[in-house]
């Protein structure tokens, strides 16, 4: 039951959640508002908030100059690719654990996890030697597999601990009235499986697109997805910000919004269950 | 009750996941091992041989080791900090109830969901810039010299911008469980007297100490491999003054193409973070026993 609060107290927990809630999104902000400005207002001192001559142009250069599409297209294919593969993959896997648990399952999904825990640097340079000699250097083939593989345990376990939440009692009366294990599958699996499948699909599209350490290793100038893109904007010419800003603000907009969709799944899904 | 026929087919729709982590976590690891035994660079091709313990020996005695090593308890000392004790205060504060909960809650989780190329960027260039930057500006108008942040404190300026990374996340998962204490026994303790600060220390912070493990133990994960971030501010400078150990390796390796070292130094950081993994690995096992 919620307690009683007083006005004047609201009213001050709201003036201060605000100021630090601004305070912390203030970063996103100022690239986003920057993105809209001249080179010159973007260096404005003292800084221009609103009072500045608003234009697009910056996102149409970065987009002539630096083929940006091909890199945003890039990203989709590297994130959808990897995690609709990894779905496929990792459906059966965690549908039989949940359901037909073996005396095995348990270890099996902790050696799983355990994977997870292996510093991408540890093996860096085989990937990077198989890749060179495979002639998978740079395409998003190579990025695909790779982030699969990395992300595979997490889907596993995201959809596992949906699947265990679904009722056994469902599948049990399904047998008995003589369903097969496919119809069992499609009409009584399907219909409750699919809000666990989907935030772990959001989950993890999220997670791959932001992934940069392999996208920075393993891509050059042709498969390079927008974390790379936008590592090229480290050395800058000249004036930038309003170019880097525009750049940014399109990289991060797209998985912003789903992000903030997916808030209510993102504890359970990045705890593995362990805080609900 | 399942049935023989049931207990095959799982067998069969578990066997591709497992299959693939096996390939993905053997053939590479072996590699690694293999190849830190060897004099391998590749600007030498065809010159491998054996070389014992001589990589290892060489990545312990370089001074870039122990820097590394300091920087990176350093970056996940100084984050974990940060994020763990500011996420605390975030999520009392969101626990709160006042007008807009729905939308400060989404401005505070919205830095998790920038990339890190981008986050590291735009504090480099657009805040921590010495000329242009907001923080210069800042400094400016109220009479202080703008201070260089990325060339005077490489390091405390990169853990800045992964604290801002992180502190959503944190904050997040202590709200959540916040959010799951019973208000009862809040009630009932403050019946009792318990003043604000002790109804923290003995219900809250106790409450809290699981959520608060998750955080540490999951975000550690990550941290140990901070990269991007340092590739595009510092590029691990001035000297080694930025350098962590996954930047190291990454040096050593396609840098300065000495397969050898890199793979040693790569031996190196997946022992070390085998070492926070156990404790993970215990947390969430115990999860599954509940």
């Amino acid at each position: 039951m919620p307690r009683a609060v007083t006005t004047r107290r609201k009213a001050a927990t709201t003036l201060i959640a605000w100021t630090i809630g601004l305070l912390i999104f203030f970063p996103i902000l100022w690239t986003v508002l920057t993105s809209f400005k001249s080179e010159s207002d973007a260096i404005a001192i003292p800084p221009k908030f609103l009072n500045f001559d608003w234009t697009l142009a910056n996102y149409v250069t970065v987009q002539e100059r630096s083929n940006y599409f091909r890199h945003f297209w890039n990203s989709v294919v590297i994130s959808f690719g990897s995690t609709l593969i990894g779905l496929v993959i990792a459906i059966p896997a965690a549908w039989s654990m949940a359901f037909v648990p073996g005396r095995r399952t348990r270890d099996i999904l902790m050696w799983m996890l355990s994977t997870k825990m292996l510093p991408a640097v540890g093996v860096l340079v085989p990937i990077y030697l198989l890749a060179r000699d495979t002639g998978l250097l740079d395409t998003r083939i190579l990025l695909v597999g790779v982030l699969t593989l990395i992300n595979l345990p997490i889907i596993v376990w995201m959809l596992y601990t949906y699947f265990r939440e679904i009722p056994g009692e469902i599948l049990e009366a399904a047998r008995m009235d003589g369903a097969g294990l496919r119809a069992e599958i499609i009409h009584a699996l399907t219909p409750m499986a699919i809000p666990g499948i989907a935030s772990t699909l959001l989950l993890n599209v999220i997670l791959a697109w932001n992934e940069a350490f392999w996208t920075l290793n393993l891509t050059a100038a042709r498969s390079a997805p927008l974390t790379a893109f936008i590592a090229s904007y480290s050395s800058p010419e000249g004036l930038f910000y309003a170019k880097l800003s525009a750049a940014s603000t399109m990289a991060i907009a797209p998985i912003l919004i789903l992000g903030w969709f997916s808030q209510k799944q993102l504890v359970r899904g990045l705890t593995f269950g362990a805080v609900k | 009750m399942s049935t023989k026929a049931s207990r095959t087919a799982a067998r069969l729709m578990i066997s591709p996941a497992v299959i693939l982590l096996l390939g993905w976590m053997i053939v590479p690891l072996s590699m690694t091992l293999y190849f830190s035994f060897l004099r391998y660079n590749l600007l030498m091709p065809g010159m491998e041989s054996w070389a014992g313990f001589e990589n290892y020996h060489y990545f312990f005695t370089d001074p870039a080791f122990m820097a590394a090593l300091r920087n990176t308890l350093a970056l996940v000392g100084g984050v974990l900090t940060i994020t763990v004790i500011g996420g605390i205060l975030i999520a009392l504060l969101l626990d709160q109830p006042f007008w807009g909960q729905g939308i400060v809650r989404l401005l505070v989780l919205a830095p998790f969901f920038v990339m890190p190329t981008v986050s590291a960027l735009v504090w480099k260039n657009m805040f921590m810039n010495p000329v242009n930057g907001v923080f210069a500006w800042l400094a400016r108008s109220v009479g202080l010299q703008p201070y260089d942040f990325l060339t005077h404190a490489p390091l405390a300026s990169i853990i800045g911008i992964v604290a801002w990374q992180w502190l959503p996340f944190a904050a997040l998962i202590l709200l959540t469980a916040l959010q799951s204490l019973n208000s009862e026994q809040m009630e009932a303790a403050e019946m009792d007297g318990a003043g604000p600060l002790a109804r923290f220390w003995f219900i809250t912070l106790p409450h809290l100490a699981r959520a608060i493990t998750v955080v540490i133990l999951i975000q550690t994960i990550f941290l140990l491999s901070i990269f991007a971030e340092i590739l595009v501010t510092t590029n691990g400078g001035p000297g080694t003054a930025s350098t962590n150990l996954t930047f190291l390796v990454y040096m050593q390796s396609l840098l300065q193409f000495d397969v050898g070292l890199g793979s040693a130094g790569g031996v190196v950081a997946i022992i070390l973070a085998n070492i926070v993994a156990i404790f993970l690995m215990r947390m969430i096992g115990k999860n599954l026993d509940a």
